[in-house]
């Protein structure tokens, strides 16, 4: 009697109790066809974990803090008016996450941050915001590029554009018109929130800067790795023009 | 699972549910990650299901007495609506999905045009397959268990290796039928 199908599988995933283990091994020992079949099967895996395998993308350093976070965030936005806002809170941590920024890590922004969002529930006003006015009628932030940056457009019905320059100094700059936006950044991240959805920005990303990426909400937008340069918006002279959206449609009743 | 790490003859602080959650997260987020990532054909929307999966369980309060089944059938549940819903987002042109990169070609083109094609059969083929021997086959290749295949897909456990091998023999069918095509 030889081993069925069931036991040959199982034999192979090691999913036999060990008596049931120890017999079918004892089987296989003087069995050359189910040998033959047990070999069979291992090599059908291998080979079909080496196909599936081709398709695997790096899997994203994203921290159980910040997923943790980010569902007391949500749960915090089902019992509150300000859902919309917490929710937007809740799909920037994601990004943060994503980021490698962790709540847990003493001193990290995101905890500063999430201090934030506990103050303006509480009606306090909104601290951190570093908008600067550059020149009359202009607004703007630099920070450095750092090894990693995200800047992260957030607001409702974007519908402005984003130039992108590359440039040769050591910090990335933003600008918008005076008053479309405001600005709150961390060693990892530049929070933008459009206050005027039609705002255009002008953003100058050092040639040197290691990783920038610019999203607009979870739609990311625009991405520089070393000197690879990827991006869904248009190329033209050097420079690189974004549509700010968000990416998200909205859905026919 | 969660055993103490420290040694002592003082009793032992139970691990708090937000530790267990920890621990579970780095030991199976990055396998539910890539489980979906090979179901779903869409990395991006597979951080977010993964992840919503694990705030859903965080949400909870307390692990459930199959997290790692749990995870899958709530993984699954969200992918499914997120596919009948959600309008496919603006993605990021990257090298490694086949879209047009504002980069250096690849060393080796004609290297990467087989690495691309055998990529895009692998995605035809399991597109084509049952939904269940998909999914059985993709959590085996994960390292799942019988028991969380069988609980997370509802079917029974003693008959999960002969399913495991139907589905096996499907795949390879279609994509050896892929290969053949002129």
């Amino acid at each position: 009697m030889h081993l069925d199908e069931e036991r040959i599988q199982r034999v192979l995933h090691g999913e036999l109790p060990s008596a049931l283990e120890r017999a079918a091994r004892a089987h296989l020992a003087g069995c050359v066809e189910c040998r033959r079949s047990l070999a069979e099967a291992e090599r059908e895996e291998r080979e079909v974990n080496s196909l599936l395998a081709m398709i695997d993308e790096p899997v994203p350093p994203v921290r159980a803090e910040a997923v943790a976070l980010r569902a007391e965030l949500m749960a915090a936005a089902s019992r509150t008016e300000r859902s919309a806002w917490l929710r937007r809170a809740a799909a920037f941590v994601l990004v943060a996450g994503i980021a490698g920024a962790a709540y847990a890590i003493p001193g990290s922004p995101l905890r500063e941050w999430v201090h934030s969002i506990t103050e303006k529930m509480a009606g306090r006003p909104e601290r951190n915001a570093v908008s600067q006015p550059v020149t009359t009628g202009v607004s703007g932030i630099s920070v450095d590029a750092g090894p990693r940056l995200v800047i992260l457009f957030t607001g409702d019905g974007l519908d402005g554009q984003v130039r992108v320059t590359l440039s040769d100094g050591s910090q990335v700059q933003i600008q918008a018109p005076a008053g479309a936006a405001t600005f709150t950044s961390s060693s990892e991240y530049l929070l933008i929130g459009v206050k005027n959805p039609a705002a255009n920005f002008d953003v100058r990303v050092p040639r040197s800067a290691p990783w920038v990426e610019i999203r607009a909400g979870d739609n990311r937008l625009f991405l520089k790795e070393g000197q690879r340069i990827s991006t869904s918006g248009s190329s033209s002279a050097g420079d690189y023009v974004l549509r700010l959206t968000t990416g998200i449609t909205p859905q026919k009743p | 699972m969660f055993l103490p790490v420290e040694t002592g003859l003082r009793p032992e602080r139970a691990p708090s549910f937000h530790d267990q959650f920890v621990v579970l997260f780095g030991a199976h987020f990055h396998r539910l990650y890539r489980y979906m990532s090979r179901v779903s054909g869409d990395p991006d929307l597979a951080a977010d299901v993964a992840q919503d999966a694990f705030a859903k369980l965080y949400g909870r309060g307390s692990l459930p007495d199959a997290p790692e089944a749990w995870l899958i059938t709530v993984a699954l549940n969200l992918f499914r609506n997120a596919a009948s819903t959600r309008t496919r987002r603006l993605r990021l042109l990257t090298p490694a999905r086949g879209e047009a990169v504002l980069a250096d070609p690849p060393t080796s083109p004609d290297a990467a045009l087989e690495a691309e094609d055998t990529r895009r059969r692998v995605r035809q083929a399991l597109d084509k397959m049952p939904e269940r021997g998909r999914n059985m086959l993709l959590l085996r290749g994960e390292g799942y268990s019988y028991r969380d295949i069988a609980q997370a897909l509802d079917v029974n456990e003693t008959s999960v290796g002969v399913l495991l091998a139907r589905a096996r023999r499907a795949f390879r069918e279609i994509y050896g039928e892929s290969t053949d095509a002129p």
